[in-house]
């Protein structure tokens, strides 16, 4: 039957073609316009088979098109042309959202060129249902469509459109016809870009520059940018395109539109893949800053942003202990001042080199295509395994397990397990290595921006933000008149020495959690068994200095045995494995890209928490603020979607989604409204509970 | 992104491919005029044969209205007399309107001389010439892409507006009350020897059927 009504389609088709064959070459010039209507033929189709009270489900307008003639897109038409539109006429309660726009095709018209659809295109719609309908009941949807067919001509055309659905409790069924047509049109619908993009104008071209990071250019077919609005680039002129690995450049000629170039140009880039079996199209919706603005607010602002969240990370609590033992060495060190600013340089410089070396790290593997950011270290189970095993080890020697030099016992000197200068500069790398799990306010942007710059630049602010974190105490070794303001030494130096044992002891517990996380049971058993020979190799260290010399060289070498043997149980963490649930114990749902893109098209606002494991600051802003009944019952009042973006293993995708958004590393809270055209608003890093329902309540 | 095309990007990563491709669509040559600068200077033959140039206009305000009978768009307006109520009101303050008919030969809007004056008549158009470019040269010499498109040069010659008659977009006639005309908009302007607001917007309407 259904195979008739196709038949009947297509012979209709072949009709309408071969009559305006005869009008056109028998009949003068006038005639030749009016050809027979309808030039497309329209029907409602669902997703479903039935509808659910109060939920919200698919509906799309399907054209079937003339062959030869074209719709519009709804986003921009081109130089001529007008969208499809349908006025509604629901019943009580129910609404439709916006046609979500699949991407369209380029016809040219020699020096106009419209953006549309030509054969067939499935426009999806949301439509949610009212919460008063009586399951048993059949609802109906009607409507007036209205679009503009052209092909050299255009002609306006209009049709009546319904649907009936019978309304069910039931978890509805997928529409036989309906749900594959929906859902081949939705994956023809724009994704949020992953690579930031940016343009610069002169009077005649706009050249815009998409950062790629994965590329691959011997595979691609083609580039086109189609721009969301007429204006700033000419929709007819040659897109010349060059690609790199790296980046994909677009020069074209400037639009007819001189202040559109002051603002951001958005637009989606369409991207042709050659592929084994034919071609893969991809649609990214993107938005291009003008370059010039980019550049200005650029290296000043986000060198200010680093040193501001450096100086922020020494208050935070994996940093202020380690440093609270350093400053207490200062108090000892009342004479050479000479000797306590050297100390002070020693410590920056620990703080300066460990950055280097880190973000070094960083951009030579996001230079290989890597997909990762700020953090990256910590994404693997050894590298968190090994730092709970340093924390371990300092901690121990915070509560007097351990005395790494007998003869200097004094706080300072014990820490970073060496005296003298070499201490202060380990201080230092711990400090940072410390500092790592924790996000400053203000960090977060200068990062992400740092990342997108050649690595000189890149360099450079991470050394601003590497600056800001050794400021504090370096000020308090070059000038001796701040020191008065430390207390005198006393026993009480002594005790708050031990006492600050125990915030490492706690962080020590918490990177176990990020161990269970990343890599299981197995993971952390290994690595508490590191912990285990740690504290044998600490006791035997101290028990043996009082022993004669030769049992002292035996349980040196005993104690170098147990460390490395801790330390070589580092990599088994990384054996273990651990999926992520596609829904989660906490209410939150997994996040893709997909699904993200599917609440979207739903019309339903969606919040999204990129967050790690490893991330103290995330941890710490889900406890406060996002767990909290108050939000919870605001997410619900608002019925808004929470996706959970976990970045604690490596995720390629979202260290995308990071990145366009212009950062390079966690917490990243999104709020994406309800409406499928609106801009997410990006909440700050540090959350309270307030700042979250204030942004819902704005919804 | 489908899992499909994900593949594919990361069949990429890695590599350090050192090649650069180059990818370009050919087309030909033009140019839309700038607005502040000097129009673009053409003749044309009216329908009486007489020919017309912009440079005897000197002194005068011109405008010049892309059009295309059949064009449901351009039907929108002259349909409704918006179109014409224009024309009456520019020329009777001592604009000269001219109309231009760039649809080729068998194309839609193509009419010949004695065809066109038919319609001034009938539709009660006003212009101060119907002037015909059945090749398309003074059409893609103003980069006039819809119909209809307008454009407004001021006395000294200089092209002051480009684009669309008003800010409404469709074919539907009830948009023409209370639309905000921009090129009333602009010969108000110019007449007053102000700058117009908004040289250019975007026109809207049917493509030119050229050549």
């Amino acid at each position: 039957m259904w195979d008739n009504a196709e038949l009947m389609r297509r012979l209709c088709a072949k009709l309408v073609i071969a009559l305006a064959l005869v009008l056109a070459a028998g009949a003068p010039a006038r005639a030749a316009t009016v050809p027979p209507t309808p030039l497309v033929a329209v029907e409602l189709l669902s997703e479903t088979g039935s509808v659910r009270p109060g939920e919200t489900f698919w509906i799309a307008l399907r054209q079937q098109i003339t062959p030869g003639w074209h719709t519009y897109w709804g986003v921009n038409p081109g130089d001529a042309g007008e969208p499809t539109r349908i006025e509604w006429a629901l019943p009580a309660g129910f609404t439709a959202g916006e046609i979500s726009w699949p991407y369209p095709s380029r016809i040219s018209a020699g020096i106009a060129m419209s953006y549309g659809y030509e054969a067939e295109v499935v426009l999806p719609i949301p439509v949610t249902v009212s919460r008063d309908v009586t399951p048993g009941t059949t609802v109906a949807l009607r409507g007036q469509a209205s679009w503009l067919v052209c092909e050299k001509i255009c002609i306006p055309e209009e049709a009546p459109v319904a649907l009936s659905l019978p309304v069910s409790a039931d978890t509805p069924r997928p529409d036989p016809v309906g749900a594959p047509l929906i859902g081949a049109a939705r994956r023809r619908l724009p994704v949020p870009s992953p690579w930031p993009a940016s343009f610069s104008a002169t009077p005649e071209t706009v050249t815009l520059t998409v950062a790629t990071r994965d590329l691959a250019p011997e595979r691609v077919a083609e580039v086109w940018f189609y721009p969301a609005k007429w204006g700033a680039i000419e929709h007819a002129a040659p897109q010349r395109v060059s690609l790199a690995p790296d980046r994909i450049t677009l020069e074209v000629k400037r639009g007819q539109l001189a202040e559109a170039t002051a603002a951001p140009i958005d637009g989606i880039l369409i991207v042709t893949e050659r592929l084994d079996g034919g071609v893969a199209r991809q649609a990214f919706a993107l938005r291009a800053e003008p370059r010039s603005s980019v550049s200005a607010l650029a290296l000043a602002h986000a060198i200010a942003l680093a040193l501001a969240g450096g100086l922020v990370l020494n208050l935070m609590p994996c940093v202020l202990p380690v440093l609270s033992v350093k400053t207490l060495a200062l108090v000892n060190h009342a004479g050479g001042r000479a000797v306590v600013r050297r100390h002070g340089f020693a410590y920056a410089f620990g703080v300066l080199a460990s950055f280097a070396v880190v973000a070094g790290a960083l951009l030579a593997l996001r230079a290989g295509g890597e997909q990762i950011g700020w953090g990256f270290q910590l994404q693997s189970p050894v590298v968190v395994t090994l730092l709970a095993d340093v924390l371990f080890t300092v901690a121990l020697s915070l509560s007097g397990v351990f005395v790494v030099s007998g003869r200097f016992a004094s706080a300072g000197q014990s820490l970073a397990g060496r005296a003298g200068y070499a201490g202060s500069f380990f201080t230092g790398a711990l400090a940072t290595v410390a500092a790592t799990p924790c996000t400053a306010p203000f960090m977060g942007a200068a990062v992400g921006y740092a990342v997108t710059q050649p690595w000189p630049t890149a360099l450079l602010i991470f050394e601003a933000l590497a600056l800001g974190l050794a400021l504090p105490f370096l000020l308090l070794t070059l000038i001796p008149a701040w020191r008065r303001f430390l207390p005198r030494p006393g026993r009480w130096m002594e005790r708050l020495q031990q006492a600050l044992a125990f915030p490492l002891y706690a962080s020590v517990a918490w990177l176990l959690w990020v161990v269970s996380q990343q890599a299981g049971s197995s993971g952390v058993a290994a690595a508490m068994a590191g912990l285990v020979l740690i504290g044998l190799a600490a006791w035997l260290y101290q028990v043996s200095r009082e022993a004669r010399a030769s049992w002292r060289r035996v349980a040196t070498a005993a104690v170098a045995m147990l460390a490395l043997g801790a330390v070589a149980l580092g990599p088994v963490t990384s054996g273990g494995s651990s999926a992520p649930p596609t829904t989660r114990a906490d209410g939150w749902e997994a996040f893709s890209t997909a699904r993200l893109a599917e609440l979207r098209a739903a019309g339903r606002p969606v919040f999204v928490n990129v967050t790690a494991a490893w991330c103290l600051t995330c941890l710490v802003n889900e406890r406060v603020a996002l767990r909290s009944p108050a939000v919870a019952e605001a997410l619900a009042r608002k019925s808004v979607a929470t996706l959970k973006a976990d970045w604690t293993k490596r995720d390629p995708a979202i260290t995308r989604v990071l990145g366009s958004f212009g950062r390079n590393g966690v917490p990243l809270y999104l709020l994406y409204p309800g409406h499928a055209a609106g801009e997410p608003e990006v909440l700050p890093q540090i959350l309270s509970e307030g700042a979250v329902i204030d942004a819902l309540g704005k919804l | 992104m489908s899992d499909l095309s994900r593949r594919a990007f990361l069949a990429g990563a890695g590599l350090v491919v050192v090649a650069k491709s180059s990818l370009a669509i050919p087309s030909v040559a033009w140019s839309a005029p700038k607005t502040g600068v000097a129009a673009p200077v053409f003749t044309a033959t009216d329908t009486g044969g007489k020919a017309v140039s912009l440079g005897d206009q000197h002194g005068k305000i011109v405008v010049l209205e892309w059009t295309n009978h059949d064009c449901p768009y351009v039907r929108k307006h002259y349909d409704t007399g918006n179109m014409q109520a224009l024309q009456k009101e520019a020329t009777r303050q001592g604009v000269v309107w001219l109309t231009i008919i760039s649809s080729a030969p068998g194309t839609q809007g193509y009419v010949n001389p004695r065809e066109a004056d038919e319609l001034t008549t009938t539709r009660k158009a006003a212009p101060t010439a119907v002037l015909l470019d059945p090749t398309g040269v003074v059409g893609k010499m103003y980069g006039a892409t819809n119909t209809p498109h307008m454009y407004v040069i001021d006395k000294a010659g200089t092209l002051m507006y480009a684009g669309a008659i008003d800010d409404r977009p469709t074919t539907r006639r009830g948009d023409v009350q209370g639309a905000h005309n921009y090129v009333r908009e602009a010969l108000q302007a110019v007449a007053a020897g102000q700058p117009v607001k908004m040289p250019v917007t975007r026109a809207y309407g049917c493509t030119v059927k050229y050549a």
